[in-house]
């Protein structure tokens, strides 16, 4: 029972499923970070609309461009990247939560059952 | 659960009576009124600024509550000699514990409640709309408050008083960090920064401001996710607590 904690402990950060972390940039697929996007440049005045990769140093100068109000791109990832706007993650607060719950209640057992065998 | 809703009254009642509650109080709804004071410069949208700096407020009002709370309840109960008799007979350990947070929880609830009221107040005052999800996102801070107060708690029964602050206010600030950003602070000891990573809330899950601020809707089904999510955090930091109360040798 004294090494009880620590064994879930290690068992539960032995299996893989346990061990990932949320950190959204690590986890997200693909379509949710999406490098490539759309939007509007304006080198010689006239608007043109294209798909390519984007260069994030270029954001000022002759490469200005414009983006649409509320899309994803490289000035608003930050923005994207909160768990309410990253469903992909919210499975993985559902498996900490029951964790959690479930290590509370083996930290309260066996606190329990040492506080009863200490009298 | 009589008992303990006994004993959570009483607590409630001590708390109102310390100043340092109103005072931190007063602090809060002061910081709100400035913030309603930023001038504009005929900036669009600055309705923004102040609900974002507000909700802000609000989460760092929740963790001074917390501190301010419960960070001497057990240190005093223990000083005054009054731990002794209550343990004795008429509560065990796990209802003093009890006891002593739903009051404390319940002194936060109604602070938390007055900033968000303020920050409607100076919303309004500002001549701007409130959002529909102002009062959810104040939910949110609440619970991330609560799980503070059940970390407080903790750090009173593991260490010594004055180290419970500063402990409280570096887990808080680690656990709004993202994984990356911990590990960089070891970078020799990755693996171990992510195991001890893995082991602190993720305290953006209750930070809503920022969509709130650009009229982004929430699904409500994120509401109950974070909130059952922050409840567990708190249900393992009071299971944590109790353990190294009951270990505690008394006499």
């Amino acid at each position: 029972m004294k090494y009880l904690k620590l064994i879930i402990l290690l068992a539960l950060i032995s299996l893989t499923g346990c061990r990932i972390d949320y950190d959204i940039e690590e986890v997200a697929p693909p379509e949710h970070l999406g490098e490539t996007h759309e939007h509007e440049h304006d080198h010689t005045g006239a608007e043109t609309e294209e798909h390519h990769e984007h260069d994030i140093t270029a954001i000022s100068g002759s490469d200005r461009h414009v983006h649409e109000a509320g899309a994803r791109n490289h000035g608003t990832e930050w923005f994207f990247n909160q768990p309410w706007a990253a469903r992909f993650i919210w499975s993985k607060m559902i498996r900490d939560t029951v964790i959690l719950i479930f290590l509370a209640a083996v930290i309260l057992l066996a606190s329990r059952y040492r506080l009863r065998k200490k009298r | 659960m009589r008992p303990v809703m006994t004993f959570a009254l009483m607590t409630l009642r001590n708390l109102l009576r310390r100043r340092t509650i109103w005072g931190i109080s007063i602090v809060i709804l002061i910081a709100l009124f400035g913030i309603g004071q930023i001038p504009g410069y005929g900036i669009s949208n600055e309705g923004r600024f102040i609900l974002d700096f507000g909700l802000f407020g609000l989460e760092i009002g929740a963790l001074l509550l917390a501190i301010g709370l419960a960070a001497n309840i057990y240190p005093r109960d223990k000083e005054q000699k009054t731990l002794m008799p209550l343990i004795a007979v008429p509560l065990s350990r796990g209802q003093y514990l009890m006891g002593r947070f739903i009051g404390a929880a319940m002194v936060q609830t109604a602070a938390m409640l007055a900033g968000c009221i303020g920050l409607m107040v100076i919303l309004l005052m500002n001549g701007l709309n409130i959002p529909g999800d102002l009062f959810p996102a104040a939910c949110l801070l609440l619970v991330e408050g609560w799980f503070l107060l059940a970390v407080v708690f903790f750090f009173s029964f593991w260490t010594s008083p004055p180290l419970n602050a500063p402990l409280t206010i570096l887990l808080f600030i680690l656990s709004q960090m993202p994984v990356s950003g911990f590990i960089s602070i070891l970078p020799r000891a990755q693996g171990f920064m992510r195991i001890l990573r893995l082991l602190l809330p993720h305290m953006d899950v209750f930070h809503i401001k920022d969509p709130i601020a650009h009229g982004v809707g929430i699904p409500a089904v994120y509401f109950l996710l974070a909130t059952l999510y922050g409840l567990a955090y708190m249900a393992f930091m009071l299971s944590m607590a109790l353990a190294v109360f009951r270990s505690r040798d008394l006499k």
